[in-house]
Order: structure tokens, then sequence, then C-alpha cells
């Protein structure tokens, strides 16, 4: 279909206003991490940086422990995300292949697990890892973000399992795999861009938490997560605005990069459950 | 050696004659019991780590308890949180701004989320661009959300308060996160920012589904652009429209980083919703049982808000 020419200019014209507009707050996230502190509390702002600076972003590494926090949340989010994604592997395809009594319910336990609000489960859980001597310890985030990455995992994962025939496991076993082992050799090989997917998706997830983290490890600085140690750079009268948007930068950027690849996925993985 | 390439062939003669070579979980007899095994490890972690917490915070809200210690003496089960609760006008408070914030991010954030989707579906180059741009405050994690609008709000050096004594629609500085009804402001902003992108991914799947010809027939008849959007496009998003609005407001009403980092609850509770009340109620006055009483009436409405969900599907779930 052509347009004509003025069409086209005020197409440009809304899409680049449009765009800037909403993009504008990480623009200015950046300039501000890339200006000079002594910038910061003076009229009028510097939209473009003359002499940017990565002072900034030397000063959280060597002054603060942002090397630690990023090492903490990583650990958090490995482990929660391999401990679900093993007992979800399983479930999910148990719920995909087998009719069995019972397992329609556990799996409309899962779907309505998403929809848990964390602000109600932390508090059993905050008395629970108390007796167990688990807060301020890394090990509570584990066992935390595992409640909200194991219900989202069994879904995203029996979706994959659905789309892949049946008959492909059917006919390893007639050569004599066991079914476990037609699970492990056939199907997962085959799922491996879901996998791959859910795994990314599970990892952000445990790295986007602040709720449980900053409730469980307050007490204990070295075991504070990325989220928990930036936010806590604001301080009550004056903030280093560079530093903690240097820090912030830093945290959520493997987290941006992980949705460029995870977009297509999360569509359908997002909405399972529903009619399409 | 007889034996060994004997026993290679059996298995092979058996299958020919349709048995199994071996007692296998997949046999129809045993498939359940496999079904069971591969779920088991599942069931047994959110028993642990779901269902034990919520029946323990279902038992709490029913006891007068400061703070909680498992194995210590049960207090007596009483219904004092909830009537406590119910003569609450916080409690009524909390209700109304939660429902007021869930109805003003959803309806702004599908206005936005929609108008962006349409968008970025026309023809234009540096399509591809625009869309990964249109859905990239999706990907900021909710804490970096609220920290870039904390300094874009800031009340001394805020490039918003700048921009507003600058062109003169403001005579001073606002403090926005200490003023009721302008914290209110920020919160919603901050909220549509970062859930907007989700509509508008979802949306842009959505309208990628509708076939052009029906466009171009509507055109050849003479249709007008709204005329084509309205009994074309809107009703061709029906399908994912429901679904994108019920997870958006449920994000909403469970929303916690937001509105703890920005105000937490405040100024005078006027951003304090329900969950935001939960969490300061245990967490800051250590009231355990009344604030699982407020969780628990949090969960009863998310859980019926996803039934919901489940029920409007048309297609069985399995």
């Amino acid at each position: 279909m052509a347009r004509s020419r003025t069409e086209t200019v005020i197409l440009y014209a809304v899409v680049i206003s449009v765009i800037v507009i909403l993009v504008f707050p990480l623009y200015w996230m950046f300039n501000t991490s890339l200006a000079p502190s002594t910038q910061l509390r003076r009229f009028p702002p510097v939209f473009i940086q003359p002499e940017p600076t990565f002072a900034a972003y030397e000063r959280i590494f060597n002054e603060r422990p942002v090397g630690l926090w990023l090492r903490n949340s990583a650990l958090v989010a490995l482990a929660s995300t391999a401990l679900s994604m093993f007992v979800s592997i399983l479930a999910g395809y148990s719920i995909s292949r087998i009719r069995a009594r019972g397992s329609q319910a556990i799996g409309l336990f899962f779907l309505m697990s998403r929809m848990l609000p964390s602000t109600l489960i932390i508090i059993p859980l905050f008395v629970s890892f108390r007796q167990f001597q688990l807060i301020g310890d890394l090990k509570s985030l584990v066992l935390a973000h595992a409640t909200f990455i194991t219900p989202f995992a069994v879904w995203m994962l029996k979706g994959y399992f659905d789309t892949i025939p049946s008959e492909l496991e059917d006919a390893a076993m007639i050569d004599g795999c066991t079914p476990l082992s037609a699970l492990l050799r056939v199907v997962l090989p085959l799922s491996a861009p879901g996998l791959a997917a859910t795994t990314l998706y599970g990892f952000v997830l445990s790295w986007n938490d602040f709720v449980f983290a900053r409730t469980f490890l307050v007490a204990n600085q070295d075991a504070w997560t990325v989220n928990v140690g930036v936010a806590s750079l604001k301080g009550e009268y004056l903030t280093e605005w560079n530093e903690i948007m240097a820090g912030s930068l830093i945290a959520m950027l493997p987290i941006v990069l992980a949705y460029l690849f995870l977009e297509r996925f999360l569509v359908s993985g997002l909405t399972a459950g529903s009619s399409k | 050696m007889t034996s060994q390439s004997f026993g290679q062939g059996e298995p092979a003669l058996r299958r020919l004659n349709g048995v199994s070579p071996r007692w296998s979980l997949w046999q129809p007899g045993n498939r359940q019991l496999f079904a069971y095994l591969l779920l088991l490890p599942a069931v047994l972690l959110t028993a642990a780590i779901i269902v034990y917490p919520i029946l323990s915070a279902i038992d709490l809200s029913f006891q007068r308890i400061k703070i909680a210690k498992l194995g210590r003496e049960r207090a007596p089960l009483t219904l004092r949180n909830y009537e406590e609760l119910f003569q609450s006008p916080e409690f009524f408070q909390a209700i109304w701004v939660t429902i007021s914030l869930v109805a003003t991010v959803t309806l702004l954030s599908y206005v936005i989320g929609l108008a962006t989707a349409v968008m970025v579906n026309q023809q234009f180059r540096g399509r591809k661009l625009a869309r990964i741009l249109v859905a990239v405050p999706w990907a900021v994690p909710s804490v970096m959300a609220a920290i870039i609008w904390w300094w874009l709000f800031d009340s001394s050096f805020g490039l918003i308060n700048w921009a507003l004594v600058r062109s003169g629609l403001s005579g001073e500085m606002i403090p926005w996160l200490s003023t009721p009804g302008a914290a209110t402001f920020v919160i919603v902003i901050v909220m549509v920012w970062k859930g907007y992108p989700f509509i508008s991914v979802i949306m842009l799947a959505g309208l990628q589904s509708i076939p052009l010809e029906l466009y171009d027939a509507a055109k050849v008849d003479g249709a007008s652009a709204w005329g084509r959007f309205r009994f074309i496009t809107l009703p061709g998003l029906r399908s994912v429209r429901g679904i994108a609005l019920i997870l958006i407001m449920l994000w909403v009403f469970r929303d916690f980083p937001i509105i703890y980092l920005l105000t937490g609850g405040g100024p005078q509770g006027t951003t304090q919703t329900l969950a935001i009340m939960t969490y300061q109620e245990a967490f800051k006055f250590h009231d355990f049982g009344y604030a699982a009483a407020i969780g628990v009436i949090t969960l009863i409405i998310s859980v019926v808000a996803s039934w919901f969900m489940v029920r409007r599907s048309d297609e069985p779930l399995f």
C-alpha cells in the first residue's frame, strides 16, 4: 500500500517522538552515570556530557562491594533455577504426557501458584527460615525463589513437551530405551530451545527479586544481592545519583540482554494455560 | 559366549510378538505410577515451600501473635485479627488504593500498549529497531525502574521539577513523593512505564495474526481508518486482550518493589496497597497475625481473579 509523502513524514515524526519519550528515562540513567558528582546538584541539567567520566563506575567497584553483590545474585539465580528446573522438567513431562488421576489437579495448582502474592508467602517463610537459622543465608533465597520459578517453569516446559510428538519416545522405547532414558535422550535434546528459554527466564526472575532478598538478608551485608545493594545506595539525605545509576545499569544489563533473546518465548510462555 | 548372543536375540523376538522385553514403567498398567514418580520431586518441593507456608499463614491469621516462632506455644484461635481488620479505616483505604491503582494502571497501560503495538505494526524502515525500543522498559527490573524515576522526580535536583519550574508550569519545586496525590501520580507513571510494553508485545503478536486481506477488502469498501480499527483490529485482538489485561492487573495488585522503594505506602497511606500493608504490618510493626490476615484476604482476591482467568479459556487446559 503506497503512502503519500506527508503521511510518511507524519508517521516517522510520531514514531520518533513516541520512542524518545518512552526511552528517555533510560537515556537519562546512562547520562547521569557518566556525570561527575559536582554536576548532580546544579542546574541547568546537562543533557549530553561534554566530558563523560567512568569515575562513578570505578567508585562503586572500588568503594562498594558491587562485585560481591553481583556474585551473590548470580549464585542464587543459578542455584534456584537449577533446583526448579530439575523438578519442573519431570513434572512438566508427566503433565504433558501421561493422564494420571490427580495430575490435572496438580497442574492446575501450579498454574494458580503463579498468582500467589509474595508478600503473603514471605511471612510464614520468614518464620520457618528463622527457625532453621537460614535468615541472612543465601540458601533462604534459593528456596524462596523456587516458590515462583517452579510454577512458571512447569507450565512453560509442559507447553514445549506438548509440541514434541510422543511417537518419538514410543519408537525409542521399542528400541529398548527405558522411559526415563527416552526422556533424557530423545525429548530433552529436542526441546533444547525451550529448556534454554525457561532456564534463562528462571534466572531473570530470581535476579529481579527484591522482596525476599531485602527481608531475609537485610542484616547480613555480605549476602546482599545486587538489587538490595543498589537500592541501599539511595541515601536518606544525600544520594550520589551517578553511582546509583551506574550500579543500576550494571545490574540490569544482563536482564535486558536476556529479554532480547526471550521475547518471543515469553509471549507464548506467559500466556500458557489460557486459550489462544 | 553362546548364551550371551542368545540373550541379545531374545528381546527382539519378544518385541516381534508385541511383548515388552522387561517390566517397564511405560506399560499401560504402570504408567500412572511413572506419572506420579515424575511429579513427586515437584510435589515435595512445593509442599514444603508453598503449601505448608500458605497453611501456616492461614493458621497465623487466626492467632494474636506479635513475632511468631515455630514450636512455641500456640496462641488460642481467634477471629480478632479479622474483626480488627474490618473495623480499620486503614484497611478500607488500602482496598480503595489497590482498586484504583489497578484500574488506572491497567487502563493507561492498555491504551499506550495498544497504541504502540499498532504503531510498530505499520510498514516503515527501522521497524525492527522501533519494536525493540518500544518493548525495552519491560526488561527493566522493577527495582531499577523505581530508581530511575526516583531520580527524575527528585524533589531538589530532579529533571522533571526543573522542567516544570523552567517552563513556568509550577512556581516551585514539588516534593513529589511526600505530597498526597503527587505520590500516587508518580507510582502510576512508573507502573505504566514498566507495564505498557507487556501489553504492547502481546498485542503486536495479536495484530500479526489478523489477515491483511481484511484491511484491503475494507479499504475497497470505503471504510475509514477509524472504521478499520474499530471493526477489524479491535475484534481481532479479542483473544489476546483478556489474558494481557488480567496479567497486568495481577502484577499491579501484587507489586511490592516499586511502591515500597518510592513511598513505602505513604504519604498518609495514600499509596498503601494491600500488598504493602501486609508487608509493613509484618516487618515494620512485627504484627505477624494481623499481617497474615491481610495477606489471606489478598490471596483470596488473587485466587478468585486467577480462577476467572482459567475459567475464561474456552479450550480445555490439558
